[in-house]
């Protein structure tokens, strides 16, 4: 084990090492600049090497190196170079005359002249001589995140399954989006597989094609779950507000009062959410000519909505409602009722007759009692005398309450010998006003389903399972053809997906009725768990349906026949259901194709999709899988191929620099602004081999930041850049003392820095916005403690005037205030480095090994913060870098632990926000650091996020190759107002985006 | 690392079906690495614990089910003769309830969180909690090769009971999640072939075979460095192929050296295909399994459901007509007592069959706790105020056995069934500070 582990790292040892020669020896690949070199060589042997041993390595030496950068091993031009980064610190911080500090030895002006000159030259060079070098980007796999996002664009589920996966190291740009750091181990790669079990587990069949469930779909109730409710939303999706309908039908009437001269019914529908096909009808309905029935009181009340006022909004709202009891009142006067019936000794609480009785209140929602109508000199309507057979069967449906109507009701008045007239009236109205639309919920007893809420689709049997669509009003008023076919579909997968009618029948076979088989005094014909195959052939079918037909012998005909019926539907669709799952096969190897495409982000070749069947049918032969086994077996397969999770850019041309492929191109801008797989349209550019057009990848660009996936941007790019990334995970805040700190204000804090970036995102703002802007977003929750007046409802707000409670743009968002506090006590250290480094982009060295503690927590302490700091800034060797933020942070001390606005510290002391910025700039509090910031920094400021999204979006730290198209989108962005898009344009138009270093640059160089 | 097509063994089902039997290795000569009668008390490291619960549903016999005394003078009520040849081992546990399922309505509602303690949901939408069984899967069960068994003699229903409650929660005991139970195996075949050829893992080689041919066809289209990078991935792909044809190979000379100095083989036969005609050989089949899986260490978690709530298995054996849950209506009568009565046997069917394995100074039995409940006290009344409780085995000496306990009277806060459940973990080395609706554990057990 130990020998394999050895291997892994050397291997991945030499990976680095040959990296490094790649680094070194590129640029001589491009073009050689001898004469300049050897000049430069010369200069380093002269001045600067003895400019570094006399000045830098006493400090900077390799024992115990000051801010762990050792300087020592410089000693040859070439060495330095290597190391571009850091020596362009050293430039900076030499030229600043910040180094050497005060106290340690000091070159001559003369000197130091020198030597900057030298590194200058050097620089320059540098960063012309590969201007635009795509650079290192290795082959990687998707980090953790990314693997997330393309799960849920490619399965359509959020499943989050890289959650288990250890957490991935970011690299020096502090992204975790790159080659350098995202190792594969074994540990990780049975994570994976894992995973990739995890996945295929929500994957479920279709009647054409496979997809993702929101949840595993191993077990029954997952999957009768899942069916159930892919139905119970649909219907909650369709409008069947009477009142909504008679809404809109007004405003129709009105359209050019309310004006809307133009407008159609359709177009009102889909304006107000309701059905335009129902709309039709009732709009037909009630400008209909009606002398009799219900309709007409309906037409009066219709008649009687007023007129359309401009100061009352909603002036025919309590009419429309007024017409909807009305039609709830008069349909529940004619009601249909249906009595429970037997079949001989069998009780009424038998499926195949509980299955009758739902099918005749299903059938008759548009139909009516025409007994009940009182028609003058006929007698009343008396079920005084109705018998209904075992209403008290504890187990049974119960006893049907029965619809009595008070003699005389005018609603129900009919005059002498109008009968006929009447009931055709009234048989129009019911027709257009159906008792319901549809039953959601049924329980055992018809009538009391209180009892019975969310028993959804429920048949109504006692103890077992079964269910009975009940949605024909609906179905025939409300859907159009597609939602018709829709709706159907789901009804058929409760049978395909959850194979509700094999179980149902498989257990009413069994049990028979109400769950004892009473009914077979002798002989049971089923006793064991026997294979569901033969209890549901069609020969055991009829054979069942022999032996009750036998049983139900003296039973009426209507019973008869309902057992019949039971027993054919339940054959029919069985054996549908069987022949359509053998069907559907093939398609689902096609859509397993599909998938393999989308997953592996380019289209299969032939050897691709032989490999898939091969692996299907191996899946099957080998380990006897079924059909859908073997399906989820191949999922696992494509989701652990290196296919899907590594972005690996095939390199077509072999020349030192070589345009990256369409469709590489394509994840490349997928994985920048959506961590995620490229969707259809990417994917069709790359096809049609346009997507590296300027004015096309541009406009996909847009089109993407557009799009909700771009959140990934924020929560990715943003969260690493402002160092925020794991804010949801932060233990710091000490909940007993900040009990207003909660999970709610927690997610609340995390959330707001994503909206605002998405804000400029999306609206393509100024990126100065992040630090000067007056606006920010807050839900009530944040207001709060914000001390803003809470919005309604809980939604999330932008508050275009946020300045004027202190906060507007990053820097006084509560996330960065509370993340760089330590839990009892502001640190002016943690925020003040925090806004150098991470807004303003400076490159700070870490902090000496042994530095002085300051007390946790501000209550027990005798100095302020402040007098502490200033005691620790006396020291030189401290002040070198604390001068650098120290101030920006006692800028922002009134804030408390937590981002609060406050004016004393927990000790009870006055705070001070006043501040010496760098260079002597004196401040106060937030607006000072901005003044600041915007007065002599702001470049800085630029400079920084520039580099931060150009690092993100390459995948790779930057390099002096990078720095003309650095400078290139600062010029741009000056003359443009500082726009967010001209960045995202800058970057992937830039050839360090399109390129990709050749193939051969490793063999080539390697010797 | 030149694993190719013609040279990869035959698959182990093959040769499971070929032979018809599997044989395997008691827990201690099975360990990799042991060598060949070096064993000394020493070396000898403990046996493993091991855990199952058996549930029946609807109930048992109010006034047959007792148990007075303590070892070898311990007493037992009718219902539970068969387990008179082992009482020393057998606690009877009396009194105990959970609080969550009583108040809500009959039968799911009483069943859904027997082994969690958590409230459950009403209405279409399942929720519970991880059940005892499922945690100790995730903590010790992660030392073998199946973290957990789950088996059922009973196809689970679903739908909705009346309670509105999901009839998942009558069907199920084990839940992995609070949203999902633990599919039940019902098949004793699959049973059998997920414990001796751990399927997945098996099936793992084959998509490992798969990607390292993507990774090579890739490779010859990528840059040298990124191959590099590549080389990576198909290093941990070997390494994993390489554990997996380590345990297997551990296997096959375990058992070489087993033959060769004479050590004891254990062999069963593969069941067949399909659920058996008859109960009395499906349950039996099923605890073979399970004896068979905690004998060989292939797993230390089991759940067994004999006869699920709102059961409706058929006795005919019996001479009884009514199903289970029909004769539950009836439980002073003498057909549930002989449901009863069948179904306490095959419990001690099982306590035996572990008993009859030799294992460190003891048996397999006392290295392990086999947890027998009912959801119900009575089928009759739905009464769950209290319910049926047995544990046997001592889990290696950690557990006194031979006892009636009786906790009715102590007190609500003093008879939760999570308590117990605590008071078991902790044995095993599963420390919580709370689970389900407990935070302490049952006094005096």
């Amino acid at each position: 084990m130990r020998k394999r582990m050895d291997r892994i790292k050397a291997t991945a040892r030499w990976a680095c090492f040959c990296l490094v020669l790649v680094a070194m020896a590129f640029p001589s690949v491009v073009r050689g600049q001898g004469a300049v070199r050897a000049g430069l060589e010369n200069q380093f042997v002269r001045t600067v090497q003895p400019f570094l041993k006399a000045y830098c390595v006493t400090c900077h030496g390799s024992q115990q190196p000051a801010a762990q950068l050792d300087l020592s091993g410089f000693t040859t031009m070439a060495a330095l170079m290597q190391d571009g980064r850091r020596w362009s610190q050293m430039l900076e911080r030499v030229e600043a005359q910040e180094m050497p500090p005060k106290g340690a030895r000091h070159p001559m002006p003369q000197e130091r002249r020198e030597a900057v000159n030298w590194f200058h030259a050097v620089r320059e060079r540098e960063i012309r001589r590969n201007a635009g070098d795509p650079g290192v980007v290795l082959a990687r796999r998707l980090s953790n995140s990314e693997y997330n996002y393309t799960i849920r664009d490619l399965t359509g589920v959020d499943i989050r399954p890289a959650r288990e996966f250890p957490v991935d190291p970011a690299n020096t740009a502090g992204f975790d989006n790159s080659g350098e750091t995202l190792a594969m181990s074994p540990t990780l790669l049975r994570k994976y597989l894992a995973a990739a079990r995890e996945v295929a587990s929500y994957m479920y069949l279709k009647e054409v094609g496979f997809a993702f469930a929101p949840h595993p779909m191993l077990v029954e109730t997952d999957r009768d779950k899942f069916a159930v409710h892919q139905i119970i939303d649909f219907y909650h999706r369709q409008n069947t507000d009477y009142a909504d309908y008679f809404q809109t039908a007004w405003r129709f009437r009105h359209r050019a009062a309310l004006g809307q001269p133009n407008a159609t019914l359709a177009g009102l529908a889909k304006q107000q959410g309701v059905s335009a096909k129902y709309l039709e009808t009732v709009w037909s309905a009630l400008e209909s000519k009606e002398d009799a029935g219900p309709l007409v009181k309906l037409q009066a009340l219709w008649r009687a909505l007023p007129q359309p006022r401009a100061n009352q909004p909603n002036v025919e709202r309590a009419g429309c409602e007024e017409m909807r009891s009305y039609i709830a009142e008069v349909r529940k006067k004619v009601e249909p009722r249906f009595i429970n019936i037997t079949a001989g000794p069998i009780g009424t609480a038998w499926q195949p007759l509980l299955i009758w009785k739902n099918t005749q209140y299903a059938t008759h929602r548009r139909k009516f009692d025409p007994r009940q109508l009182q028609v003058q000199g006929e007698p009343l309507f008396n079920q005084k005398d109705v018998v209904e057979p075992e209403w008290d069967n504890a187990f049974g449906p119960g006893k049907t309450i029965l619809v009595e109507n008070e003699p005389g009701d005018p609603d129900l008045f009919v005059p002498a010998g109008e009968r006929a007239r009447y009931e055709a009236a009234w048989g129009r109205f019911c027709n257009v006003f159906p008792d319901m639309f549809y039953k959601e919920s049924r329980g055992r007893n018809y009538f009391k389903t209180g009892k019975d809420e969310g028993r959804y689709l429920s048949a109504g049997f006692h103890n077992v399972m079964g269910y009975f669509r009940d949605d024909q009003p609906l179905y025939d008023l409300l859907l159009d053809k597609k939602q018709q076919a829709a709706l159907d579909e789901k009804w058929r997968a409760m049978d395909f997906v959850a194979s509700i009618n094999i179980r149902t029948y498989v257990e009413f076979a069994k049990l028979g009725t109400r769950g004892t088989r009473d009914d077979f005094k002798d002989g049971e014909p089923e006793v064991r768990e026997i294979e569901v195959e033969d209890i549901v052939s069609e020969a055991k079918i009829r054979k069942l349906e022999a032996d009750y037909l036998e049983v139900a012998k003296g039973g009426n005909n209507v019973a008869i026949q309902a057992v019949k019926d039971f027993f054919d539907q339940a054959n029919q669709s069985i054996r549908w259901v069987q022949q359509a799952r053998h069907d559907a096969e093939p398609s689902h190897l096609q859509s397993l194709y599909d998938f393999a495409a989308r997953a592996y982000r380019r289209p299969l070749t032939p050897a691709d999709r032989a490999d898939l069947l091969s692996f299907y049918r191996e899946a099957r032969e080998r380990y006897s899988l079924d059909h859908e086994g073997a399906m989820r077996e191949a999922i696992v397969l494509v989701l652990t191929s290196p296919n899907f999770c590594y972005r690996a850019g095939p390199i077509e041309g072999s020349g030192a620099i070589q345009p990256r492929t369409d469709l590489d191109l394509a994840s490349r801008l997928s994985y920048f602004l959506w961590s995620s797989m490229p969707d259809q349209e990417l994917l069709r550019h790359a096809a049609t081999g346009d997507l590296r057009k300027p004015e096309v990848i541009k406009a996909q660009a847009r089109r993407m930041l557009q799009d909700t996936r771009s959140r990934a941007l924020a929560v990715e790019f943003g969260g690493n850049w402002l160092g925020i990334r794991d804010f949801e995970q932060i233990g710091t805040v000490d909940r007993e003392r900040f009990p207003a700190f909660d999970n709610e204000l927690k997610e609340a804090m995390w959330e707001e820095p994503i909206l605002f970036l998405l804000d400029v995102f999306r609206h393509n703002r100024s990126i100065l916005d992040f630090v000067f802007a007056r606006d920010t977003f807050v839900n009530p929750t944040l207001a709060r403690h914000y001390g803003m007046p809470p919005g309604a409802d809980g939604a999330w707000v932008r508050v275009p005037d946020a300045g004027r409670y202190g906060r507007g743009g990053l820097l006084p968002m509560a996330a960065f205030l509370t993340k760089n506090a330590p839990g009892l006590r502001t640190s002016p250290v943690k925020r003040g480095y925090w806004v150098a480094k991470n807004v303003l982009g400076e490159q700070i060295p870490p902090p000496p090994a042994v530095v002085p503690e300051l007390p946790s927590d501000e209550a027990k302490m005798d100095l302020s913060l402040r007098q502490m700091l200033e005691q620790h800034r006396a020291n030189p060797a401290c002040a070198g870098c604390h001068a650098r933020f120290d101030s920006f942070g006692l800028a922002l001390e009134k804030f408390d632990p937590v981002g609060k606005q406050r004016s004393q510290d927990l000790g009870g002391r006055a705070v001070d926000a006043q501040a010496t910025f760098p260079g002597g700039v004196e401040g106060e509090g937030l607006e000072g650091i901005r003044q600041f910031i915007r007065g002599h920094r702001q470049n800085d400021f630029v400079r920084g996020f520039t580099g931060k999204l150009l690092a993100y979006a390459l995948g790779r730290s930057l390099e002096l190759s990078d720095e003309l198209l650095i400078q290139d989108i600062g010029s741009k962005l000056a003359s443009d107002g500082y726009r967010f898009e001209t960045v995202v344009d800058s970057i992937v138009t830039s050839r360090q985006f399109l390129n990709v270093r050749g193939r051969e640059q490793l063999v080539a160089n390697k010797r | 690392m030149t694993n190719t097509r013609s040279e990869r063994a035959p698959s182990r089902r093959t040769l499971l079906r070929g032979a018809g039997v599997t044989m395997a290795l008691p827990w201690l000569e099975s360990l990799s690495g042991f060598g060949i009668g070096s064993a000394s008390a020493a070396t000898t490291p403990a046996p493993p614990q091991r855990f199952a619960v058996l549930f029946m549903g609807t109930g048992i016999s109010p006034g047959r089910w007792w148990a007075k005394g303590a070892g070898a003078e311990l007493e037992l009520g009718e219902s539970l003769a068969p387990l008179e040849p082992i009482k020393r081992k057998v606690n009877v546990i009396d009194g105990l309830f959970n609080r969550e399922a009583t108040g809500q309505g009959i039968h799911p509602a009483m069943t859904g969180n027997m082994l969690s303690g958590v409230p459950i949901s009403k209405g279409s939408i399942i929720h519970g909690g991880i059940t005892v069984d499922q945690v100790l899967a995730n903590r010790i069960g992660q030392e073998t090769p199946q973290p957990s068994m789950v088996l059922a003699c009973e196809r689970a229903m679903t739908g909705f009971h009346e309670s509105n409650f999901s009839n998942a929660y009558s069907s199920h005991i084990s839940w992995q999640s609070s949203d999902s139970p633990v599919p039940n195996e019902m098949y004793p075949s699959l049973a059998f072939d997920s414990l001796f050829e751990n399927g997945g893992r098996l099936r793992n080689t084959s998509v490992l075979d798969r990607v390292k041919e993507h990774a090579a066809a890739l490779g010859g289209k990528i840059s040298a460095a990124d191959r590099l990078k590549l080389d990576e991935y198909l290093a941990s792909v070997r390494e994993v192929e390489r554990g997996i044809q380590r345990m297997r190979t551990d296997k096959d000379k375990a058992e070489e050296r087993a033959r060769d100095t004479g050590r004891p083989l254990l062999a069963m036969k593969r069941p067949q295909d399909g659920l058996p005609e008859d109960i009395r050989d499906h349950i039996r089949l099923m605890c073979d399994i399970v004896a068979l899986g905690f004998q060989t260490d292939k797993t230390r978690v089991a759940s067994l459901l004999l006869a699920r709530d709102l059961s409706a298995l058929y006795y005919p054996f019996l001479g009884v007509s009514k199903q289970h849950h029909g004769a539950s209506h009836y439980d002073t009568e003498e057909d549930y007592q002989k449901i009863v009565l069948f179904q306490v046997s095959q419990l001690a069917y099982l306590a035996q069959r572990l008993d009859a394995m030799a294992e460190g100074e003891g048996t397999v039995l006392d290295n392990s706790c086999l947890l027998f409940l009912s959801n119900m006290w009575s089928g009759a009344k739905h009464d769950n105020k209290k319910v049926p409780v047995i544990t046997i085995g001592g889990l290696g000496g950690k557990l006194e056995t031979g006892r009636a306990l009786d906790y009715f009277t102590s007190g609500d806060d003093n008879r939760k069934l999570c308590s117990l459940y605590l008071g078991i973990m902790d044995r095993m080395g599963v420390e919580l500070k709370e689970f389900g609706d407990a935070e302490t554990r049952l006094a005096g057990f």
